[in-house]
């Protein structure tokens, strides 16, 4: 049952994704929702990563990289697409970087290396102006071009970027449902559970590990291109802002963690009932959702974040799913 | 020269001296034993052999290469495989895929098809009496079930050399006939195995050869009969036998 | 550069040390007898901050007389955050991290709703003046926080050692279960050293505010700093959090007086992602294992 539950439940809801644009949304609210699906895209790939056994609390600095990637090649006079593929990978190489650092630093350790990672990009966006225009960032940033092929008019309305988002988004799923049903998702999972044990099953943990801080980091890299190109100004303190790395650690960790789909349903769900519910009423604590979720599941979610880490996908994998959802 | 071979290991924990100078060696198809009281060293020779620990003095041969210092990965790649003596497999994933993981990361080449290495993690789950396991979580199965996995996932690397941490411990006679009738055929199949165990009755009826352990250094080394007669090895162990 | 501003550089970065060593006690005493992680830490400060510049700017009273003020102010959200903390599930050093970043973000929403965005500072006439020691400069706010800085840590430190509190609380830190097992009262010195860390950081925050500008997002730095100042320290080492604080300050200033301020957050997250490489353990186990 689980398993039809979930196909009907994202067939309805790609349906109701499909639907925003073609049915005249405010262009205020159709931004919201690119927004919400941008947060989808970085919650999951912060999933992807905990798959492994990778906890992050850094992951604006692979958002902010993307970002600040695709403004400097876009306003550079390249073509944004171009801009936004290079922004993945340079959010690719930024996460492969720190993500050598787990070959000595672990959990909580390896937790803050990332916070500090981030900081290190603030600090460098802020102070080498000559590139990054420094606390006053970059503005100007030229919106995407139309593709001859692509029957979206990317330059005028939101609509472009909020199908671009739902792509990306898309995207990200497709992979990570991939990654659990092959000798990724295998050698993610031993090296997430055991280790040692992994190690002395042929598994050289640190290459798996760097890989799924190359994945995560390319798919972030890719979400904060595009926010860039919606929101057409990058800062240092506005891109490279914990807020980048809370939310995705927030809605991964409330959707389910190791969950295919939950992640991004959070994201949405969050994301739209903080925007829409307490945004108007009182901006000011318009966050509180997001705090109030962390505090909830570092509290009450049995072993917490460590215990979560290793609970099995919702989706079989390999073929062999009967008894998987009846234990635990 | 011998399948393996250990000259002078020491290891040291701090303060402690966990093994001081061990020689060891391990004849092509043979099965030796290990024995030793409780905290005399045993695990710690099996961590430094799988590549776990460094020790801090002595050299390792493999098939006539030197593993000193090689890291986990590259010993178990060039064909030494172990299990531990309280199990530890991936609580939270299948048996199958517990043993999923050694039949798929051996070795470098990844020609193998998925198909292939799903059929061969089926066989070596059948050689230990858990075909019908498969699918379960690791978590729930029960401490015979654990060891057999523990079993399975040693083979799952295709060892020419199999560590064997106290299979048959905290086992039921029964369980630890099986256990001696494992012993045999992993033999059959032309395996090396070193292995220890707090029995002397199961070693006495399948090792070739016992070395005994005591304080972190071999006090006698022999077949089992001489052995088992020696006076220092009654002396260590004095009311050990179970 | 030249031996004077060596010299000079080198004095105030041993003040800046001072004043470093009371904003990372809080994080090194909750570490200390937890073993949890707290990084709402530089919120804390941030926020003892922002109430004293809020009552200074109400009252205009010497914002010395207000260190105490804005710590008692902070002790209700310490009896709180011990609550919290105690149900935190293990391992404490990953789930205290998520639950500390949730409280971060709660703190700087509070803050951004009462104090806007706006930057402030306490601007007050007595601190602003320097003084002249000999042919060095000196500002006369940062001697007289590095006084207030070492009054406190000096009462904490004696505190500590000579009484059965202290005694209670290095025990607790040592080992828990072994000072429960010894019949110290263990909860009791974890309330006590709550509500002393997070008094300390009010505190704290009010003697920043006279030497930092005041923003609700500002408090990451300062947790950072904490965090590398106990790294380098161990948990709960008190004499120890001093030097690495004062070595800290010194080195700073000596970077900044060579590179230019704007570089300073950069080089304190250099410092941690440095330091945790090179340590590589767990955070709150001792250094000398
Ligand atoms: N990682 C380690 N760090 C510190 N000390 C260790 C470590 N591993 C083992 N020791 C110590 O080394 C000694 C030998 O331990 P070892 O586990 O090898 O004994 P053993 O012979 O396997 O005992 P048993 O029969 O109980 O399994 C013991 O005193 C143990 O406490
Ligand atoms: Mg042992």
């Amino acid at each position: 049952m689980p398993r039809r539950g979930w196909i009907g439940t994202s067939l309805v809801a790609a349906a109701l994704l499909l639907f925003p644009p073609l049915s005249g949304f405010h262009p205020y609210y159709l931004y919201l929702v690119s927004t919400a699906l941008l947060f989808g895209t970085l919650a999951t790939s912060w999933n992807l990563l905990a798959y492994a056994g990778q906890i992050s609390f850094g992951h604006a600095a692979f958002f902010g990289l993307g970002g600040y990637t695709a403004a400097l090649v876009s306003l550079s006079g390249l073509s944004p697409w171009l801009a936004l593929a290079l922004g993945g990978a340079v959010g690719a190489s930024g996460a492969a970087a720190i993500g050598m650092a787990s070959a000595r630093l672990s959990g909580a350790s390896l937790a803050l290396g990332t916070l500090a990672y981030t900081e290190i990009w603030r600090g460098i966006a802020h102070n080498w102006t000559a590139v990054s225009g420094g606390g006053a960032g970059l503005i100007g940033i030229p919106p995407l071009t139309p593709l001859p092929w692509l029957p979206l008019d990317l330059a005028r309305s939101r609509t472009g970027s909020y199908y671009l988002a739902l792509a990306f988004l898309l995207l990200v799923i497709a992979v990570f449902w991939g990654i659990l049903r092959s000798r990724l998702g295998l050698a993610f999972a031993a090296v997430r559970e055991e280790e040692e044990r992994a190690s002395l099953l042929g598994v050289h943990p640190l290459p798996w590990k760097v890989l799924a801080f190359a994945l995560s980091g390319f798919f972030s890299g890719l979400a904060g291109g595009l926010y860039v190109n919606m929101v057409r100004v990058v800062e240092p303190d506005l891109i490279f802002s914990h807020y980048f790395s809370i939310l995705p650690l927030v809605m991964a960790t409330f959707g389910g963690l190791g969950t295919l789909l939950g992640p991004a349903l959070a994201a949405l769900a969050l994301y739209l009932a903080s925007e829409l519910l307490l945004h108007p009423y009182i901006p000011a604590f318009h966050q509180l959702p997001y705090a109030l979720a962390l505090i909830v599941v570092a509290l009450y979610l049995p072993g917490g974040l460590a215990g979560l880490l290793p609970s099995p996908s919702p989706l079989p994998k390999r073929g062999e799913g009967e008894t998987r959802h009846g234990a635990a | 020269m011998a399948l393996l071979e250990g000259q002078g290991l020491s290891m040291a924990f701090g303060g402690l001296l966990a093994l001081r100078g061990v020689d060891i060696a391990v004849e092509e198809r043979q099965v030796v034993g290990l024995l030793g009281p409780n905290g005399s060293g045993k695990t710690t020779l099996f961590n430094i052999l799988s590549g776990l620990l460094h020790p801090t003095a002595g050299e390792i041969w493999f098939g006539g290469t030197r593993v000193t210092n090689l890291r986990p990965w590259q010993i178990s790649r060039l064909g030494i495989g172990r299990t531990f003596q309280i199990a530890r497999p991936f609580v939270h994933s299948t048996v199958f895929d517990n043993v999923l993981v050694g039949v798929t990361f051996r070795s470098r080449d990844h020609v193998s098809r998925g198909e292939d290495r799903r059929r061969e993690a089926e066989r070596l789950l059948a050689t230990v009496g858990l075909a019908g396991k498969a699918s379960a979580l690791a978590h729930t199965l029960s401490l015979g079930e654990r060891k057999r996995l523990e079993l399975a996932m040693a083979l799952s690397t295709r060892p020419t050399l199999l560590l064997l941490d106290e299979l048959a411990s905290g086992l039921s006679p029964k369980g630890r006939e099986e256990v001696v009738r494992f012993y045999g055929q992993l033999k059959e199949r032309g395996l090396t195995i070193f292995a220890i165990e707090h029995s002397f009755r199961v070693l006495a009826r399948v090792a070739d050869r016992l070395l005994v352990l005591d304080q972190g250094a071999i006090v006698a080394d022999g077949r089992p009969e001489q052995v088992l007669g020696s006076p220092r090895v009654v002396t260590a162990y004095l009311g050990e036998e179970e | 550069m030249s031996s004077h501003t060596f010299v000079q550089a080198l004095l105030s970065g041993i003040l800046l040390g001072c004043f470093y060593a009371v904003m990372a006690l809080g994080f090194s005493m909750i570490l200390g007898v937890t073993r949890a992680l707290n990084l709402a830490h530089g919120d804390l400060i941030i926020l003892g901050g922002y109430l004293g510049y809020w009552l200074w700017s109400g009252s205009g009273l010497h914002p010395l007389l207000l260190v105490p003020v804005a710590g008692a102010a902070l002790l209700p959200l310490a009896l709180l955050c011990q609550w919290l903390f105690q149900r935190l599930p293990e391992p404490k050093e990953l789930s205290s991290l998520m639950l500390t970043f949730g409280l971060s973000l709660l703190l700087q929403n509070f803050m951004l709703g009462l104090w806007r965005g706006e930057y402030r500072i306490i601007a007050s006439e007595p601190l602003t003046a320097s003084v002249r020691v000999g042919s060095l400069v000196l500002n006369q706010g940062r001697l007289i926080v590095a006084a207030a800085a070492l009054i406190l840590v000096a009462a904490l430190y004696l505190g500590l050692t000579r009484t059965r509190w202290g005694r209670a609380v290095r025990a607790t830190s040592l080992d828990r279960e072994a000072a429960a097992l010894l019949g110290i009262n263990v909860d009791e010195a974890t309330r006590t050293t709550f509500l002393l860390a997070f008094g300390l950081s009010g505190g704290a925050g009010v003697l920043f505010a006279t030497l930092h500008y005041l923003y609700p997002a500002g408090g990451i730095e300062v947790t950072l700093l904490a965090i590398v100042l106990t790294i380098w320290a161990g948990a709960g080492r008190l004499r120890s959090v001093l030097l690495a604080s004062i070595l800290l300050g010194v080195i700073e200033t000596l970077t900044l007086t060579w590179s230019g301020p704007r570089w300073r957050e950069l080089v304190v997250a250099l410092m941690l992602l440095g330091s945790l490489l090179a340590r590589s353990g767990g955070l709150a186990r001792s250094r000398s294992r």
